[in-house]
Parts: structure tokens; C-alpha cells; sequence
């Protein structure tokens, strides 16, 4: 067993450790606040080639692993948890799914623009009447000649205003259950493709999230993204990657908490001491840093699964579930830790509170990874 | 087009060291670094090279742990390292690290400028640099916060209290730089992964002249300690004098 970090992943950390805190840290509070889209700061991320980390050099990647990824997301969400779903959602689900799903033309076509961080991708599958519950979508493809033409409303799709490149599920065969669905990419500017309604959040409010809207789409079947009847395959291939970078971006939020919770209680004198000398609030503290490791090495261990090729779809929903629960608990605290100044806008455990909360909602629901981890051990 | 070497120390992050209830410092899980002015001179040297041609060598002395650092110095920009190590290397003192650095250049490389930062992050005693410009026999401009080529010749800036000194010194030279040489980039993830393919000639202390003994000897090491103290005063006229009087004792006032 070696738990220690290739000397290549601690210097890629320390590198987008001071890229963060030089152009993350000084913006965050605002594009929370105007809910704004950095474009400017995804320029430069591009630049440094973190918008395509796990994706081979001859797609326009960077090479890398996939922990070296999750290392990201991590110390990105750290300093700005919108900032850190972005690049795991663009990378984790949209890059990937192209990359282990799409063919050759495709692969230079549409992966090698977004690894290289100059397009932004979008994974197109929940519905207003269908979040949880995948089955119930009602977005069909019917097929015409050399076409599909797609109808239907997809919503909550995270970069959807923005997206160069949506990866959309749909039924091409609604009679055929799970081997009835299909995935496509689509880019943007297809006639019948239109970005709906523009959503406003509780938290996470950088990120951009809207509905997306297809009326009579036609999309060329070189556009289907692995075969017809794959979709719901993989839509789970996509999940199983893509709940790694929410766990890498929970344990970054949870480490923020716990930077601040430090550092506050340190500072804060009452009655007489400073707060962390007074035991309720320094075991609040030894909690959060001993949730913050464990959550670290469920991330990380379940990154590394995926890197040696082995079956990783268990430990990425139990590192969901776990980290994106314990960021929402230990936030939680670290607003406690603060006091009424925790509560006003400009405390930074603040914005990690409301940010946290999606965690344990999206790429699955707490409860849907329950579902999922519980049908591999109950086996 | 000179061919360059640029000297850096891989130093403790200083964040990583803690003290302990006695004023101890605790090395125990502390994490290495390029000493951060290091870092200005490998970006000096770099662009340097992409402005006028030649060639970046890195160069340091250390322990043989101290692979990262030679990775990290490469993800920089440099196009190969010079890595001299060996586990009695921790702590040289600046004398015996030029001796060591100036005995190689001399017997194994031709460079037409060697940049060094102006002080380690460690120590920062400012020494590496002018001894091993005094070793080579090479002229030194300390304190320089801007470098140009000019045919055979180094122009050099160098940021004096209240002016700037404009030297020129003829190839081979020395400069050590300050921060305001430019600010180090930020190595891009390819950089990186990148820094391991380039060619890194190691060399241990037998491929070495013999090393000078040191001649400073270090006793002990305790962290820094500031005593505080802490009075009250009010509004009241008698307080306000009380104050002034208390300024005046400590020498803030007189
Ligand atoms: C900010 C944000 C960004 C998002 N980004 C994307 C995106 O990029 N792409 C995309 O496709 N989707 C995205 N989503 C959608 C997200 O994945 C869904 O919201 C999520 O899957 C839950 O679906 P739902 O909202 O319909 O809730 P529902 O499925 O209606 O769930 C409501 C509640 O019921 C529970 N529940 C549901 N079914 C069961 C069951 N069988 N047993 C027990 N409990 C159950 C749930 O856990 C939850 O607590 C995003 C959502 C948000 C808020």
C-alpha cells in the first residue's frame, strides 16, 4: 500500500494551489454575488491546460491521471466550489464520455477543442419530470433517413447558456426500457437547440444553469455518441467519473471550511481565550479534520480504482455520498465556529454553507447513491 | 545566444514549520520548495533564452530526496538540470555550496551567464552568488531587477536605495536577481509531467573536488519570540497623560 502522491500530483497541487489563490480566491465572493460566468479565468485555465487534465496530448489534453484531476477539482473548489464543478462537469462527464465513447472523427472533432479548454461542455439528461427517476424522460429522437430529430425539455443542465458542446440523452426506442435510450452530441447553434429558462441558486451561483430546449432538432446519426441503445450505459459511465469530481469538489469545500474554521477560532477571543480553546469548539474542529482525511482518501482511492483500470462505480457513490454530506454537516459548524459574523455576506464559510448543499443533490442524490451502494453489497 | 545556468536552493516551506509550547521548531512534516527568489532567477533565465537563443541549464545542491525540486525547477522552463547530491548536503553553508557549484561549472560546463537569486528563503545571506562569481573568476552585479544582452555584454539594472545603477559587464558574468526581474510563472500541467523527460545529469560527492570545511557551526535553532503587553487606557484626561507617558517610557514617543 502507498498512499503518497507521485511527486509530479504534489507539484501539479502546489501549481493550481497558487493559480487558485492568484486568480480565484480574489474573484470568488463577486461571481457568487452577480452569479457571473468568468470567462476570463476559464481563459486562463484553459491556458495552463487544466480544462482537459485525464485526456490524452493527441486530443488536446493534458495527459495526466485522473487522480491528478480530482487533485484539481479539489484545490479549485477550495477557493470557488462553481469554479470546481465547472471544470469537473466540462472534464469528469463531457470529455470523458466523448473520450471513452466516441469514435475517432469525433474524438478530433469535438473532444480535442474541449480538452484544450477553447469549447465548454454540457451533459444533457435530467427532465423536468425526470431527475431521479432516469426512466421517466420523455425526450425522444425519431428516426428520419440519415437524421434523428429531437423533441423534447431538458432541465437544471449545468453550462447550458454557455455550452459549445451538449451531450444529450434521449429514447430512440422508448419500448426497449434501458436499452431504448440513446446519447448524442450536439453542438451548439443546431437549429431546434435552445437554451431555456435561466435558473437563479441558492448556491453554486457562478455556475450557469438552464434548461435546454429541442424543437423538431435535427441531428446527423454520425452525432450518435457510441451505438443506438447505449445512452443509459453511458449516462452511468458518465456518473460513476463525474461523482469522483463532486467528491474532489465537496473535500475541497470541506477543507476551506476547516481553513476558516481554524483560523477564525484562533483569532476570536471570548471569554477570556480564544473560541478554540474552548472544547465545544475545538472538537468541532478535530471532527471536521478528521471527516475532511476520510473523505480525502474515499476521493482519491476511488480516483486511483479508475486510473489502475478496475471497477469503480461503488467507491465513486460512497465518495459522493459521504464527502458531499459531510461539506454540507461541517459547513454547517463552521458557520456555527463563526458566530453571527458566519451569517453575513463577505464571511467566506458563508458562500462554502449555500454552495455545499448541491453536493448531496446533484450527479445524484444522496439518497440515489444509497440506492446504488446498497445494490452492490445486497449483490 | 548565451548559454545560461541558473542556481536554486530547495529550501523548507517555511508554512510547514511549527512551534512547539517549549519555542522549538518542529521540522517534522515540513514540505520543500524553490526559494522563492530562485524562482524570479529561473524565470529571468528563461526569458531570457526565449528572447536571444542559447540555452537554460538549472543547477543545484542538494540532497538526493530533492528529485522534486529539480522537477519542479525544469517544469519552469529550463531545458536541463545539473543535480548534485548528497545526504551530508542539508546544510552546507553558502561558502562550501559556491565552492561546490563553481568546482562543477568550471570542470564540466561553459555558461556565458550564471543567475542566481539575490538570498535564500532560508538563510538569505546573500553569499552563493558573489563567491561563486570570485570562484570562477567572473564579474557579479548583485541587486538586479532587470537583464539585457548586448552583444558580448550583460546590461544589468541594479536597484540601489534611492537610484538605479546601469552596469555593463562582459561574458562570462554573474547576476543575482530580485523579485522585480519578473514574476515566475506558473507551470502549466504539461509543464509538468514534461519536467521528467528532460535531461538531468546527477553528479554525488565523488565526482567532486573536495569541499571546503564549514566554518560556521550552528548550536541550536529556537523560533523568534515577541512579547506583548497589553494596558488599558480610557478618554479621561488623566488616562490620556498616562498614555502619552507610557509611549514616552517604551522610546515610541520622546
Ligand atoms: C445546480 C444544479 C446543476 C445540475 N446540473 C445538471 C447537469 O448538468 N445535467 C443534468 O442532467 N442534470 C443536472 N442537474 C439535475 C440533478 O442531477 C437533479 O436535480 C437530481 O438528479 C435530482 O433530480 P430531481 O431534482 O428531479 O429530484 P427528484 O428525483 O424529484 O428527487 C426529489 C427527492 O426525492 C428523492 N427520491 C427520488 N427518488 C427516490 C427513490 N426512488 N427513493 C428514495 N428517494 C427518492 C430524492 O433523493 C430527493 O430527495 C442539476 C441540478 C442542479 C440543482
Amino acid at each position: 500500500m502507498n498512499f503518497k502522491l507521485s511527486e509530479e500530483q504534489e507539484l501539479i497541487r502546489k501549481n493550481i494551489r497558487e493559480f487558485a489563490e492568484k486568480n480565484v480566491d480574489p474573484i470568488a465572493a463577486e461571481i457568487d454575488e452577480k452569479e457571473r460566468h468568468p470567462a476570463e479565468l476559464f481563459k486562463k485555465l484553459a491556458e495552463g491546460g487544466w480544462m482537459g487534465i485525464p485526456i490524452p496530448t493527441q486530443y488536446g489534453g493534458s495527459g495526466a491521471d485522473y487522480l491528478t484531476n480530482a487533485i484539481v477539482v479539489e484545490e479549485l473548489s477550495r477557493s470557488c466550489a462553481s469554479t470546481g464543478f465547472t471544470v469537473s462537469i466540462h472534464v469528469g462527464i463531457a470529455c470523458m464520455l466523448i473520450l471513452l465513447f466516441g469514435n475517432e472523427e469525433q474524438k478530433k472533432k469535438y473532444l480535442t477543442p474541449l480538452a484544450r479548454g477553447e469549447h465548454m461542455g454540457a451533459f444533457v439528461l435530467t427532465e423536468p419530470g425526470a431527475g431521479t427517476d432516469v426512466m421517466a424522460a420523455t425526450t425522444m429522437a425519431a428516426k428520419d433517413g440519415e437524421f434523428y430529430v429531437l423533441n423534447g425539455t431538458k432541465t437544471f443542465i449545468s453550462n447550458g447558456p454557455l455550452a459549445d458542446t451538449y451531450i444529450v440523452f434521449c429514447w430512440t426506442d422508448k419500448a426497449a426500457g434501458r436499452k431504448g435510450m440513446s446519447s448524442f452530441i450536439i453542438p451548439k447553434g443546431t437549429p431546434g437547440l435552445k437554451p431555456g429558462e435561466h435558473f437563479h441558486k441558492m448556491g453554486l451561483r457562478s455556475s450557469q444553469t438552464s434548461e435546454v430546449v429541442f424543437k423538431d432538432c435535427r441531428v446527423p446519426k454520425e452525432n450518435l455518441l457510441g451505438p443506438e441503445g447505449a445512452g443509459m450505459m453511458n449516462a452511468m459511465t458518465g456518473f460513476d467519473h463525474g461523482r469522483v469530481g463532486i467528491s474532489a469538489q465537496s473535500v475541497g469545500i470541506l477543507q476551506a471550511a476547516l481553513d476558516e474554521s481554524i483560523k477564525y477560532s484562533k483569532e476570536r477571543v471570548q471569554m477570556g481565550s480564544p473560541i478554540a480553546r474552548h472544547q465545544a469548539i475545538s472538537w468541532m474542529i478535530a471532527d471536521m479534520a478528521t471527516d475532511l482525511s476520510a473523505a480525502r482518501f474515499l476521493t482519491y482511492h476511488a480516483a486511483w480504482l479508475k486510473d489502475q483500470k478496475l471497477p469503480f462505480s461503488k467507491e465513486a457513490a460512497m465518495a459522493k455520498l459521504f464527502c458531499a454530506e459531510k461539506a454540507m454537516h461541517h459547513t454547517i459548524k463552521a458557520v456555527q465556529i463563526h458566530g453571527g459574523y458566519g451569517y453575513i455576506k463577505g464571511a467566506k464559510v458563508e458562500r462554502l454553507m449555500r454552495d455545499a448543499k448541491i453536493t448531496e443533490i446533484y450527479e445524484g442524490t444522496s439518497e440515489a447513491q444509497r440506492m446504488v451502494i446498497s445494490g452492490n453489497v445486497l449483490r | 545566444m548565451p548559454d545560461i545556468v541558473v542556481c536554486f536552493k530547495w529550501v523548507v516551506d517555511e508554512a510547514y514549520i511549527r512551534r512547539t509550547s517549549s519555542g522549538d521548531l518542529d521540522f517534522t512534516s515540513v514540505d520543500y520548495k524553490i526559494s522563492e527568489y530562485d524562482r524570479n532567477a529561473i524565470e529571468a533565465a528563461v526569458r531570457l533564452r526565449d528572447a536571444y537563443g542559447g540555452s537554460v541549464t538549472a543547477m543545484t545542491v542538494s540532497v538526493p530526496e530533492a528529485t522534486k525540486g529539480i522537477k519542479d525547477a525544469l517544469s519552469r522552463g529550463p531545458d536541463n538540470a545539473v543535480f548534485i547530491a548528497d545526504p551530508s548536503f542539508r546544510d552546507l553553508e553558502s561558502s562550501q555550496t559556491a565552492a561546490i557549484l563553481g568546482g562543477v561549472i568550471k570542470s564540466r560546463m561553459s555558461c556565458q551567464l550564471v543567475i542566481c537569486g539575490e538570498g535564500s528563503g532560508d538563510f538569505y545571506a546573500q553569499q552563493v552568488g558573489p563567491r561563486l562569481a570570485e570562484i570562477l573568476g567572473i564579474p557579479c552585479a548583485t541587486y538586479v531587477q532587470k537583464i539585457t544582452i548586448d552583444g558580448g555584454q550583460v546590461i544589468a539594472e541594479r536597484k540601489a536605495e534611492d537610484f538605479v545603477e546601469v552596469v555593463a559587464m562582459p561574458m562570462p558574468a554573474l547576476v543575482t536577481v530580485l523579485p522585480d526581474i519578473g514574476t515566475p510563472r506558473i507551470p502549466g500541467v504539461k509543464d509538468t509531467l514534461m519536467a521528467s523527460k528532460k535531461p538531468v545529469v546527477t553528479l554525488g560527492k565523488g565526482d567532486l573536488e573536495r569541499i571546503p570545511e564549514a566554518s560556521l557551526k550552528t548550536v541550536g535553532m529556537k523560533a523568534s519570540r515577541m512579547e506583548r503587553e497589553c494596558e488599558k487606557f480610557t478618554v479621561d484626561t488623566a488616562d490620556i497623560a498616562r498614555f502619552v507617558g507610557a509611549l514616552q517610557r517604551k522610546g515610541v514617543l520622546r
